[in-house]
């Protein structure tokens, strides 16, 4: 420890906690181990926040539901006969028991196993077992917990926690065309997220995933072998002669933008590592619905690279949804993006995504080894802080006011951490 | 095709020539006085019975949980579900 450099116990002084822990070109490490901010990070962004928590195309019929999490919550997403959207709390009004067990089905309502209490699938209590111990039908005001506010984008569904708050369309801010760029490149406008997750339980702090997802820097180390496999010209796109940029998307959110580099080579469907004449059903529904030159537009940009505060990450052809689990450890869902009317595409993007992100993928494999070194490393005691400094000299703003970096430079970091210090230096309610 | 219900049924299928027909899926529980079609439906995240009223084409689908409340209906609010004033015809 030196004298410059103060150590976490001394950083209540001066500022907030959080000024000394998050500073312009350094962060604390122990905001990746200290269980007092990780328990803050729940009341204050997982509780909080607006949090990804599943799509509408995992329940398409009335009266499906899926268990899904939301940071430390089991929820239950729910389509009701109506066909509205409902995030239960999946826990019994009685003594609390968690009433869904399997973690997808079809059932207008459910009944909690311990006492039979019975709710429609809005959560609404409709019964209880010999209800003279009530005082007869109807005498309870109770029902299952229920998600504040729940919200959805495209058909991506999100929570919040919190009864107010920023509406979700103020969340999303800039991150909202980013996910228009990828409903785009449906001929019919619509994503499914319908293939099926796997689910990667990781050893690591959840920020490491959030900090990752557009750092530019790593991939020509961590992804060397699976660039090497396949012949990808991404890698490529990952070094300081790229004129990929990375770009500050505000409110936490940022993303990798590759398309100067995809404008250049002027060749639709490079960015999927294909060639129209491979994918031509595809290619001719785009033409179809968009005209030529629009749909060539479309398939030559591709979809994004971008990271949405604080857990949904789209990676192209797929989506990972981060949810925490403890102060070092986190599940990472992923699944392959399913695109309506995307013809022989949809095949390939489960086949490409297994291959990155399946049990024996190349990608999420590499890229977790590294999460979970972090982990390992951070606890050690110094040199206590992680650099984020990197593309700071070289930093600017881009014609729509978004801060910009190099293909390769740390400025989707900083741009996280701002938000994040201006979540957790807000008031416990 | 082995017939394994009892009770009057048929097996349904498409009329040579009749291209406007409906064809219910399913088989059908039939008597002189109403229609109903059967079949399990695996469109959701788990399998219902769905059930179609052949003379008007209404559909409902009934969960597991559902089924089971219909046979533990006692006949005293079955009674009361085929009085035709309860819902339908209700005036
Ligand atoms: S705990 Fe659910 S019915 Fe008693
Ligand atoms: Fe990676």
């Amino acid at each position: 420890m030196t004298a410059v450099v103060p150590s976490a116990s001394e950083v209540e002084e001066g500022g907030s906690r959080y000024d000394r822990l998050i500073q312009p070109a350094r962060v604390h490490g122990t905001l990746y181990t200290d269980p007092s901010i990780y328990a803050e990070e729940l009341r204050k962004i997982w509780h909080r926040t607006w949090v990804f928590v599943g799509h509408e195309s995992e329940v398409p019929q009335p009266n499906d539901y899926v268990r899904k999490q939301l940071a430390d919550q089991d929820v239950v997403m729910t389509r009701d006969k109506d066909g509205e959207v409902h995030l239960l709390i999946n826990r019994c009004a009685h003594r609390g028991l968690q009433v869904c067990d399997d973690q997808a089905g079809n059932s207008s309502s459910f009944r909690c196993p311990y006492h039979g209490w019975t709710y429609r699938n809005t959560g609404e209590l409709l019964g209880y077992p010999y209800n003279k111990g009530y005082g007869g039908k109807n005498q309870l005001p109770l029902g299952m917990g229920k998600v504040a506010r729940v919200d959805s984008y495209q058909g991506f569904v999100f929570g919040s926690l919190a009864e107010d708050g920023p509406s979700l369309d103020e969340h999303l801010g800039a991150a909202k065309g980013e996910i228009d760029r990828l409903v785009g490149l449906s001929p019919e406008g619509r994503v499914a997220l319908d293939a099926g997750w796997l689910r990667h339980r990781t050893r690591a702090n959840w920020k490491f995933l959030a900090e990752n997802e557009t750092d530019g820097y790593h991939p020509q180390f961590v992804h060397g072998s699976i660039f090497g496999v396949t012949g990808s010209p991404i890698g490529a796109l990952y070094s300081d002669n790229s004129t990929a940029v990375t770009r500050n998307l505000g409110d936490g959110h940022s993303e990798n933008d590759l398309r100067p580099e995809f404008r250049e080579f002027a060749e639709p469907m490079r960015w999927f590592g294909t060639t129209p004449d491979r994918v031509p059903s595809y290619v001719q529904a785009m033409k179809d619905a968009f005209g030529e030159d629009e749909a060539n537009r479309r398939m030559i940009e591709g979809a994004p690279h971008v990271m949405i505060f604080p857990n949904l990450f789209i990676a192209e052809i797929q989506v990972f949804n981060i949810q925490p689990v403890g102060v070092g450890e986190c599940v990472q869902y992923s699944t392959a993006v399913q695109i309506d009317g995307g013809h022989e595409l949809n095949q390939r993007m489960v086949s490409q995504s297994i291959g990155s992100v399946g049990p024996a993928g190349m990608l999420l494999a590499d890229d977790t080894e590294m999460y979970e070194r972090n982990q390992r490393g951070v606890a050690m005691a110094d040199p206590e802080w992680l650099d984020v400094r990197r593309g700071l000299v070289r930093e600017s703003v881009d014609a729509d006011g978004f801060t910009i970096g190099a293909a390769t430079d740390e400025t989707g970091m900083r741009g996280f951490w701002n938000h994040y210090k201006s979540l957790m230096e807000a008031e416990d309610r | 095709m082995t017939r394994h219900e009892e009770g009057p049924h048929h097996e349904v299928g498409l009329e040579e020539g009749a291209d406007d027909v409906v064809v219910p899926q399913g088989r059908v529980v039939e008597s002189e006085f109403a229609s109903i079609a059967v079949r399990l439906d695996r469109e959701g995240n788990s399998v219902r019975l769905r059930v179609e009223d052949l003379r008007t084409g209404r559909v409902r689908h009934l969960d597991a949980l559902e089924l089971e409340s219909i046979v533990w209906l006692g006949e005293g609010h079955l009674t009361q579900l085929l009085d035709p004033s309860h819902e339908r015809w209700r005036g």
